[in-house]
């Protein structure tokens, strides 16, 4: 119901004297053209003049098409608000950062590449690194092996399937902080912890000798993986149980009247098939691995909450200069190339999209 | 083509928008430090003075001061301070704001940052969060407001000198806590070993500790405790006056360390490994009674008297205190201190009667009231520590209320625009060390090479 103008003739026919030999020029052009694709956008423009026309004609304020778009829009604005506001403007802010000198208060300062000069010469934020990668490394594999022996072991017919995968589950769920507080319990670096009664009782290893878990430099990075191993398979699992009962069983008929055993049945049909799954598995837990922050705070970070060399992961680095010494410009800059890294494995899980898709 | 037009025109908006956010906020902050600049000039405090006479007299009659603070239903002296304050002045009202104490100063810094805070009084933790704000340049120097008002710095004994900053003071002491040697007497009792004096040193300390030990499993008993912090160990070190933590050469912490180390060796002390995990509080320790003696400062007098009064700790009540122990030939009473202190904000909407409840909390009237909880105030007489001492629940001996007399403060962490660098380096050494990750050697090694690469920079 657009309001309609006063039309001024005279403007309409110099509109349309202008429009009209375009059409027609269009139209022409769309009939000789022979390629399909230039054709057809050949005909989204002999759209638009028509609608020019219209408008011409009726002397509306919008084309019709420009009020669908803008309903379009309206539609997104809130989302599109929400994220610019929260998520794109502060994301664009830590970019600039990254090459300024900042604490917050006082000017900031331009300081080129320095803070990325800084990091290369950065003690803590090498072993931030180097721990950031052997924690990934470790992690990824070592979480899908369980994840998918757990689905594989819990798609079976056997009693009280689901109990065990709500017990598989659980540790997903529960309280990052209770369960940390008793894993170092169990985990305990005295003689008489659980871990190492088992360990000194059972294996005889001299009480020297025992291991002193998250409180030990040698010890802490794999009792953290251990930890999120142990934390997290329950999430990948049902990822790979619905992978598990998307395949086709059909397939495992067919193999079992070929005479195909249990592993031949796993190695040539359910492993090709799960491939999408594993590589989706893959690229989240990686991009999970290298923000993690959380579950090495908890387990190695003491009353005092302060992570050693041997521990300290790169977001909390990113933190501890951020706002422990408020070098928001140095921070920015590690948060830059967490995000490089993190860009990267995002950008070869395209890549492998195409690929499954 | 529209659609991709409009797009990068909402994109562009969204960016300028954020950006002149951004800029909008620095621009604002950076002028926090210039009006701070006019006020030294001394000419323009009168021009502070009205605006503040004007804010109050717009507030028709009560003027509220947003005071910051952290657990405020644990400490018992936020309660009775605000009350006579109140009753001092009746068109004040004191609103408290408790920030949580974890992370206070974190918090604290983050609230200042920027524009959007409107504390008139802040209360500030330590020296490391102290000078984080003073860098930051958040701060009112105090210098003068202290002159106008002539307050007499003498009191402090000297604390205030260790913390100002190019001689310029942005806070002002209220509560002053220092270290001291809890002991339980019942263990010494059961063992038979004379109660610790308020004059002995690190070998008869570690002697004493010695003596009451006991590894049998399940029957333990601990002569000594040291808490996780740093502090608890590597501090011993800096008693004699003769280096500070801020040296760049640590050497002097050897001896501590190799003591501490062989104590937790024999069981005389608690593995460091097993406390830092299991997070077991000091109190915790102390209270399960199995504890001889523990260092740990004097804010932890209220809580051990609260809590033998209430029934919780049953294991401990026959407590007394000593002074800190002290190297050969040192005078004894040398102990650490932390001072809990009061500031002003560049952005504080009242800032005379904000200087004005400042004043009367750092001043003798709020000593006399912290006194009263228990609490170790910044200024310290002899009627003060009577009244600590005097409290119901306090050790009856005189030795106990003679700890109470200090000869030589050090702080725990001094001024230095630094510090929170060198803490984070002084932890991970002490924690190294402490769970025999490095060898005391390699760790002293480890302190000196970095603190000398921050102090260099």
């Amino acid at each position: 119901m657009a309001k309609t103008k006063v039309i001024d003739p005279a403007e309409t026919a110099r509109k349309l004297s202008v429009l009209e030999p375009q059409l027609k020029d269009l139209e022409r052009q769309v009939d000789a053209e022979t390629d399909a694709k230039k054709k057809a956008r050949l005909a989204k423009k002999v759209e638009k003049v028509r609608d020019k026309i219209r408008q011409a004609k009726t002397g509306e304020r919008f084309s019709r098409q420009t009020k669908r778009d803008l309903i379009a829009y309206s539609f997104i604005a809130p989302n599109f608000i929400g994220f610019a506001v929260f998520t794109l403007g502060p994301v664009i802010f830590a970019f600039v950062l990254a090459f300024l000198k900042w604490d917050g208060n006082n000017p900031m300062q331009f300081a080129a590449l320095d803070n990325f000069a800084m990091m290369v010469g950065n003690q803590r934020f090498l072993a931030s690194l180097r721990n950031t990668i052997v924690y990934c490394v470790a992690t990824v594999p070592f979480t899908l092996v369980c994840a998918l022996g757990l689905a594989v072991l819990l798609n079976q017919k056997i009693k009280g399937r689901n109990f065990f995968r709500t017990v598989s589950f659980f540790p997903y769920v529960a309280s990052l902080v209770a369960v940390a507080a008793v894993w170092n319990m169990l985990f305990s670096p005295a003689k008489n912890g659980p871990m190492n009664m088992i360990l000194y009782k059972v294996f005889h290893i001299a009480a020297k000798e025992l291991p002193k878990w998250s409180a030990d430099k040698d010890w802490v990075m794999f009792t953290i993986v251990l930890f999120s191993v142990w934390k997290n398979m329950g999430y990948y699992m049902v990822i790979y149980l619905a992978g598990l009962q998307g395949i086709n069983g059909e397939l495992y008929e067919a193999a079992s009247l070929d005479g195909a055993n249990t592993w031949q049945k796993f190695r040539y049909i359910t492993w090709p098939q799960l491939q999408p799954t594993t590589f989706f598995v893959t690229i989240i837990l990686t991009i999970n691995c290298f923000k993690v922050y959380d579950i090495v705070y908890m387990l190695a970070g003491g009353s005092a909450g302060v992570l050693n060399e041997s521990a300290i992961v790169l977001v909390y680095h990113i933190y501890e200069e951020a706002f422990r010494n408020w070098n928001l410009g140095y921070a920015s800059a590690c948060a830059m190339v967490l995000f490089l890294i993190v860009l990267v494995i995002t950008l070869i899980q395209f890549r492998g999209e195409k690929k499954y898709a | 083509m529209m659609k991709k037009r409009l797009v990068s025109l909402a994109l562009a908006a969204a960016m300028a928008g954020t950006l002149a956010g951004c800029g909008g906020g620095s621009a604002e902050t950076t002028a926090a430090p210039e009006t701070t600049k006019a006020a030294e000039a001394a000419e323009t405090t009168a021009a502070a003075e009205t605006k503040a006479e004007e804010t109050t007299a717009a507030a028709a009659g009560q003027t509220t001061l947003k005071w910051s603070i952290w657990d405020k239903d644990l400490t018992t002296y936020y309660k009775p301070l605000v009350e006579a304050y109140e009753a001092k002045n009746p068109d004040v009202k004191i609103e408290l704001v408790d920030l949580g104490s974890s992370d206070y100063q974190t918090v604290l810094a983050t609230q200042l940052t920027g524009s959007g805070s409107d504390f008139d009084v802040v209360t500030i933790k330590d020296v490391p969060g102290y000078t984080t704000l003073v860098n930051k340049g958040v701060l009112e120097p105090l210098n003068d407001y202290i002159a106008k008002d002539s307050v007499d710095l003498a009191a402090y004994k000297g604390l205030t000198d260790q913390i100002s900053v190019e001689d310029k003071l942005y806070e002002l002491p209220f509560r002053s806590d220092f270290w001291l040697v809890y002991y339980n007497k019942d263990v010494f009792d059961a063992a038979g070993v004379a109660y610790p004096t308020n004059d002995m040193t690190f070998a008869q300390y570690d002697e004493i500790a010695r003596s009451l030990t006991n590894d049998e499993p399940g029957a333990e008993v601990y002569g000594a405790h040291y808490h996780t912090w740093r502090s608890a160990v590597q501090l011993f070190g800096i008693l004699d006056g003769k280096n500070t933590i801020l040296d760049g050469n640590y050497d002097f912490l050897k001896p501590y360390y190799e003591m501490v180390l062989a104590e937790q060796e024999d069981g005389v002390c608690q593995d460091y490994a097993t406390l830092k995990t299991s997070n077991l509080h000091y109190s915790g320790a102390f209270a399960q009674g199995n504890v001889g003696m523990m260092n740990m400062g004097t804010w932890f007098i209220s809580t051990m008297i609260d809590k033998i009064k209430a029934g919780e700790y049953t294991e401990c009540t026959n407590w007394g205190l000593a002074k800190y122990p002290h190297a050969e030939g040192v005078e004894p009473g040398s102990t650490l201190a932390t001072i809990t202190s009061l500031a002003i904000p560049t952005t504080a909407p009242n800032k005379e009667l904000a200087w004005d409840f400042v004043k009367f909390v750092c001043g003798e009237e709020g000593a006399d009231i912290l006194a009263s909880t228990g609490t170790i105030p910044a200024i310290m007489t002899d009627d003060i520590a009577n009244m600590v001492s005097g409290i119901e629940g306090y050790p009856a001996d005189d030795a106990s209320k003679e700890a109470l007399q200090t000869s030589n403060l050090y702080l725990e962490m001094p001024v230095s625009t630094k510090s929170s660098e060198i803490e984070t380096v002084l932890n991970e050494a002490h924690d190294n060390i402490m769970t025999g990750n490095m060898t005391i050697d390699d760790g002293i090694a480890d302190m000196n090479e970095k603190v000398s690469a921050i102090l260099g920079q």
